[in-house]
């Protein structure tokens, strides 16, 4: 069905996360758990539709099984439409070759298929990677008000991280005049969200380029955007300010999740505009016991806690059992923490169980060393959790 | 062969008046997150019966609004799925009326029941609140080629209601020998029904014509008292927890039971292979701040608790501001409660706000409630 669209999005979910190590061995980085009930992938796709953009492709690769599951037909963010609406784009066939992905701009590049067929003016290209509200209408907005080839929407990130991050050196009016990718010496503070808003014209000419050069590896922030540059085209930085927050290993995961249990959260998930959406699972309201200690955290559905809780998060359906501690850590979905167990600093991924007498973590490992408990996990005593993090 | 439910959405809401004055009974929240009408909507969808009309009366406009398209009891189907009979029918005759009986009610849908392709049927109030197989008493009221299969609970010793209970007599298999009203526990007939029936279609079909006929309201006492031990009426005993919901008290103690008893809880909410559905709200994870104290409460998502709270059940979007104390309450969705309030025994309906230092307290047997987007 023909339906043109101002702006689609195009969301890179096939990342690894390989420095989530245990966290992603079975699950593709965007499909982790968040902040009790929440997927990373909800932060981008709830974007799209508080944003009004309602035609999202997602493209998949790395272990999708969890993340298609999840995903499904888009539904819990009401993106199941007969016109537009969340398609899955995994790697395919086609009459010569089967290819993987082989980096971001190739990915798109092997789905233009799908952006013609939508047709749409703009192409919103996102990864599923970070935690963050952000209007993609205001940053189409800006995109167009400055008649843009390529946007790219920046965040004032910490000077000293700044080489960590790709830069953009612009002038006054916002327009970039140098891109830097993970630069050693950054110029400013200013550096690349990794979502693109590009003039769909463009975008098309851009990737065929990029794609018939057997120099480039594929990639936006690498190739692309330093090749539109060469050639004279208008980018601009749109400046985001809020929160941003990649987590791409342990303790920046883990940190994401204490950031909600400030007094005042920077990212505020209780507001009843922009909120996240997530799969629900029909779970039981929660049930606090009599023996329960809870201070400074987030309980979701289907948790019963009979034990103490304190500054952590803790996922639907998991128990926390009489007399167990679990302090400063993040426990994902269906966990169970037997009576008498602790559980210090630490990520204890879905379905696990730490038995009776085991101490996971030390009540002073602080965040740089986070113990990791993969899926699925069963913790006796005498054996020591998965350690993701020295 | 497949079986059709008929949900009845609001009879007996004089007795829940407090809670029915802008609802049905089957749009009461119960539990946290739920509305009574999940539990006997979750009990059909997860027996396969996909194909469910709930009959609306009055008042029906929160129910509307709660089902929604049905997606998230997996009822959105282009088969089947569910469907809100509103009163219309008839209401362009001149002597339109509002049911009040369950009889009158399947008499304003007659012309959907004689279309059914199913040859099984089930009707269910939404004022008893069980988790229940219904396959079993399908099954059961299958091999007995029964009319009729009545489900229905042992009555105890001490059992006492203010209104009629319908009390069956059987025999050693189910076969129902007589049927009485009591409000009390009467031993020679010692089963309760619990207003879920399984029916022939073709019963159905057969009872309702017979009631046209004969200008018969009352689906108990025009067609099942007469003479039921000739026909072929059966009683399934059911003997898991089921908890009425018929009167305000009756309801305020469902609610706390669910705090302090733990089988309870389990045997309606706790169970993962028949989960019980709900509209989805999206709200967030519940924040415990520093200095709360939660003690066997039941609480939903989307709470901020600041301060004390003890046998109570919180639904969406409580807010317990520091200092606050929240006792053997019942608060539903956004009731805040302001600094240093006490709380004990109160039901606040939706969107009430109770300011600072406010002291309130009802009883365990007359629980105070306080109605809808009141401030006090």
């Amino acid at each position: 069905m023909y339906c043109k669209k101002e702006c689609i999005a195009m969301l890179l979910a096939g990342g690894q996360g390989s420095r989530l190590y245990a966290l992603t061995s079975k699950t593709a980085k965007p499909a982790v758990n968040y902040g009790g009930k929440y997927r990373i992938i909800d932060f981008p796709l709830s974007n799209c539709i508080n944003s009004g953009i309602d035609t999202v492709g997602v493209l998949t690769q790395y272990q999708p099984l969890a993340l298609n599951d999840y995903i499904g037909k888009g539904a819990p963010w009401d993106l199941d439409r007969i016109r537009g609406g969340l398609t899955v784009l995994p790697p395919y066939q086609n009459g010569k070759n089967a290819d993987w992905y082989k980096g971001t701009a190739n990915a798109i590049y092997q789905n233009i298929d799908f952006i013609r067929k939508n047709d749409p003016d703009n192409v919103l290209i996102l990864s599923g990677d970070h935690i963050y509200k952000m209007d993609y209408a205001k940053m189409l907005d800006f995109h167009k008000e400055k008649k843009a080839a390529c946007t790219v929407a920046t965040i004032t990130v910490p000077i000293e991280e700044a080489s960590r991050f790709g830069i953009c050196n612009t002038h006054e009016d916002g327009s970039i005049y140098e891109f830097e990718e993970k630069p050693k010496e950054p110029k400013n503070d200013q550096a690349s969200m990794g979502i693109y808003i590009f003039t769909t014209s463009v975008l098309l000419e851009y990737l065929e380029i990029d794609e018939n050069d057997p120099e480039s590896s594929k990639d936006f922030g690498k190739n692309v955007i330093p090749n539109l540059l060469r050639s004279g085209e208008r980018l601009f930085a749109y400046p985001f300010s809020g929160y941003w927050k990649d987590v791409g290993t342990i303790a920046s995961l883990w940190e994401a999740n204490m950031d909600l249990l400030a007094e005042k959260p920077e990212l505020d998930l209780r507001t009843r505009f922009f909120r996240i959406y997530s799969r629900n699972s029909a779970r039981p309201p929660q049930f606090i016991g009599k023996t329960a200690e809870i201070e400074s955290s987030m309980i979701s559905e289907g948790c019963t806690v009979y034990g103490t809780v304190r500054h952590s998060v803790i996922s639907g359906g998991s128990v926390i059992g009489r007399d167990a501690v679990v302090c400063d850590s993040v426990i994902m979905d269906d966990v169970v923490i037997e009576p008498g167990a602790k559980v210090y600093y630490a990520i204890v991924d879905s379905e696990s169980v730490i038995r009776s007498g085991v101490t996971v973590g030390s009540p002073d490992a602080g965040k740089e060393r986070i113990t990791v408990i993969a899926k699925g996990s069963d913790v006796n005593e005498n054996e020591e959790g998965t350690v993701g993090t020295k | 062969m497949s079986t059709t439910g008929f949900i009845f959405s609001n009879l007996n809401s004089n007795t829940l008046s407090l809670l029915t004055s802008d609802r049905t009974v089957a749009a009461i929240p119960f539990g946290c997150r739920y509305r009574l009408v999940d539990f006997a909507l979750s009990n059909m969808v997860n027996s396969d019966i996909t194909d469910i009309n709930i009959i609306a009366n009055y008042n029906f406009r929160s129910l509307v609004n709660h089902i929604g398209s049905g997606k998230d009891w997996d009822l959105a189907r282009r088969s089947g799925g569910i469907k809100i009979l509103s009163p219309g029918q008839e209401a362009r005759q001149a002597d339109a009326m509002v049911y009040s009986y369950r009889l009158e009610a399947l008499r304003s849908i007659r012309d959907r029941i004689s279309e059914l392709t199913s040859d099984t049927v089930v009707l269910t109030d939404s004022d008893h609140l069980c988790n229940i197989d219904l396959n079993d008493v399908i099954s059961f009221h299958k091999a007995n080629d029964a009319e009729i299969t009545f489900v229905t609970v042992q009555s105890k010793i001490g059992d006492a209601t203010r209104d009629p209970q319908t009390a069956i007599q059987s025999d050693a298999k189910g076969r129902i020998t007589d049927i009485v009203k009591s409000t009390g526990y009467d031993p020679d007939h010692p089963l309760r029904s619990i207003r879920l029936f399984v029916l022939s279609t073709e019963f159905l079909v057969r009872s309702l014509d017979e009631a046209v006929a004969r200008n018969y309201h009352s689906f108990t006492d025009d067609i099942i008292m007469h003479s039921p031990e000739k026909r072929r009426f059966f009683s399934y005993c059911f003997h898991d927890v089921v908890i009425p919901v018929t009167t305000f008290l009756d309801y305020y103690r469902a609610n706390i039971l669910l705090t302090t008893d733990a089988g309870a809880r389990n045997a309606i909410l706790g169970k993962w292979e028949r989960p019980i559905y709900t509209r989805v709200h999206n709200s967030p994870p519940t924040i415990y701040r520093e200095g709360c104290c939660v003690k066997d409460s039941l609480i939903a998502d989307g709470c901020l608790i600041e301060g004390t709270v003890e046998n109570s059940v919180l639904f969406r979007g409580v807010k317990v501001s520091r200092g606050a104390t929240v006792r053997n309450s019942i608060l539903f969705g956004d009731t805040y409660v302001g600094q240093g309030s006490s709380l004990n025994c109160i039901v606040s309906d939706k969107n009430v706000v109770i300011s600072d230092d406010q002291n309130l307290s009802g009883a365990g047997s007359t629980p105070f409630y306080i109605a809808k987007n009141k401030r006090i």
